[in-house]
């Protein structure tokens, strides 16, 4: 199946998954560049998997748990269609599937900096 | 791509030559640049003797420092290191296995090894000890140690255990340190402060260090520890306030990791505190700078700045490899600010020869309220 990730960046990133990997295998097992995600290996201890859903997507995963719950309140960049990655299991009805990985604090302080430079220089 | 230098034939008294017979590709065929490169370059020698780390070269490296999109970085010349050799790094090895004691020097598979274990000028040994198990609570994207819900339950003998054990290696500063136990009540601070209590009970000369986690800002806990009987109250900020919520676990904070290190310093003036940042995230040196003010501010005593290197792949990317020089320029900073101690060099670390006579030098000096 394919599976589709907008990175950080905005770049698109496309990989193969297997029916039952959770899409934080996918990113690992695929090799895809982005960085600083799963730092937990998927033992619910970290947010750092967090992705965000399409609305229709989102409707249709598995109910969350408690323990996903506790972690994902302590992403960055919250929605209402997040989940952590490490939870979520491809489904035959996923194929296509396009997923967001969220912005970060740092990223948008870099942007800004390069912003005042330019303005300053 | 290339020639290798190993198939080239030594001609006695000799340079290389090339178009030297050798059974890899001709070198008749290289580009004259090429050719100049090989002439001019590293001979057998330079790679048997070591010198690749030769300080010259690090001015001329010209390979990227600063990460663009989508790259990942070369190791640059100046963090490659030598194989750990000599007398007290060995005897301390081979006294560690019939211990059965746990440095994160080993499991982490530090570079500096062979320089802390083996001592300094003074033969101040310096290792740093784990305690409370390998598996963390959190999931920071710096680190690889190994996370889970719920690690093993602690082990209620090892405080006693370690003590024993630390007492009888013969070490001259000990640094103690551990994981996130966020599972357990008081985030595993009696263990610790039982731990250096049963240490200066054996031997009350040995010098103490504790590198905590922040107990999720628990003070009663940090407290606990300060009063234990130790010398150095050691918690890492990690990184400037900026990177906070990027790199660490979304539990840890700037402004609690400065209370703690406020704190210890609070219940237990006596107490000698420090820190450690990591360099090369993506901070820039304006907020370097405005950390360690911040970190002066808040009485700490000794800094310690060091380069990130990112452990797995799934672990962040290094977005800079700062220079040595760099390293050098903070450290006069750390010193121009009134730290008492700046270690910085893109190989320090948090323990990184903590027991050098400087340190030990000031532990005494402070003992005697010189300071």
């Amino acid at each position: 199946m394919t599976v589709h990730f907008i990175n950080r960046d905005g770049e698109r990133l496309t990989a193969t998954a297997k029916e039952g990997e959770s899409l934080l295998e996918v990113v690992v097992n695929q090799n895809l560049g982005i960085d600083g995600f799963g730092a937990c290996e998927g033992t619910l201890a970290c947010s750092t998997c967090h992705l965000i859903f399409e609305e229709d997507v989102f409707q249709k995963l598995d109910t969350i748990t408690d323990e996903e719950l506790d972690m994902l309140d302590l992403a960055y960049g919250l929605t209402d269609t997040s989940r952590l990655g490490c939870q979520v299991c491809v489904k035959k009805a996923m194929d296509g599937l396009t997923v967001q990985v969220p912005v970060e604090v740092a990223d948008m302080r870099r942007e800004l900096e390069v912003e005042n430079s330019k303005i300053k220089g | 791509g290339g020639v290798c230098v190993w198939g080239s034939a030594r001609r006695p008294g000799g340079r290389y030559f090339p178009g030297a017979p050798s059974t890899y590709r001709a070198s008749s065929s290289l580009p004259d640049e090429k050719k100049e490169f090989l002439q001019n370059g590293p001979e057998l020698e330079d790679f048997v003797s070591g010198d690749f780390s030769d300080k010259s070269m690090w001015t001329e490296y010209k390979g990227n420092l600063k990460r663009q999109k989508g790259e990942r970085l070369r190791l640059p010349p100046w963090l490659k290191t030598e194989i750990p050799v000599g007398k007290n790094y060995n005897k301390l090895k081979s006294t560690l296995r019939s211990l059965n004691l746990h440095t994160v020097c080993e499991e982490a598979r530090c570079p500096n090894i062979g320089e802390c274990w083996g001592g300094g000028e003074y033969a101040t040994a310096t290792a740093t000890i784990m305690l409370m198990g390998d598996t963390c609570t959190r999931g920071c994207r710096f680190c690889s140690v190994k996370t889970a819900k719920n690690p093993p339950p602690l082990d209620l003998n090892e405080p006693y255990n370690t003590a024993k054990a630390i007492a009888e290696w013969g070490l001259d500063y000990v640094v103690l340190t551990s994981v996130d136990r966020d599972d357990i009540l008081d985030g595993g601070a009696e263990h610790f402060a039982k731990t250096v209590s049963h240490l200066k009970e054996r031997n009350s000369k040995i010098l103490v260090e504790c590198l905590t986690p922040d107990f999720r800002g628990d003070l009663k806990a940090v407290e606990k520890v300060a009063l234990s009987g130790l010398d150095v109250y050691a918690h890492n900020v990690e990184t400037v306030p900026e990177l906070q919520r990027k790199i660490r676990d979304p539990r840890a904070n700037f402004k609690q990791s400065l209370q703690v290190l406020k704190h210890a310093k609070k219940v237990q003036p006596d107490v000698i505190s420090k820190t450690s940042i990591m360099l090369g995230l993506g901070e820039t040196d304006e907020q370097v700078y405005s950390t360690m003010k911040l970190l002066r501010e808040a009485d700490v005593d000794c800094l310690t700045l060091g380069q990130y290197m990112q452990p797995t792949k799934r672990h962040l990317k290094v977005e800079e490899y700062v220079t040595p020089d760099k390293f050098k320029h903070w450290e006069k900073v750390g010193n121009q600010l009134g730290f008492h101690y700046t270690a910085s060099g893109p190989l320090v670390r948090s323990s990184y020869k903590a027991g050098e006579f400087f340190l030990k030098n000031l532990v005494e000096k402070r003992k005697t309220k010189v300071i």
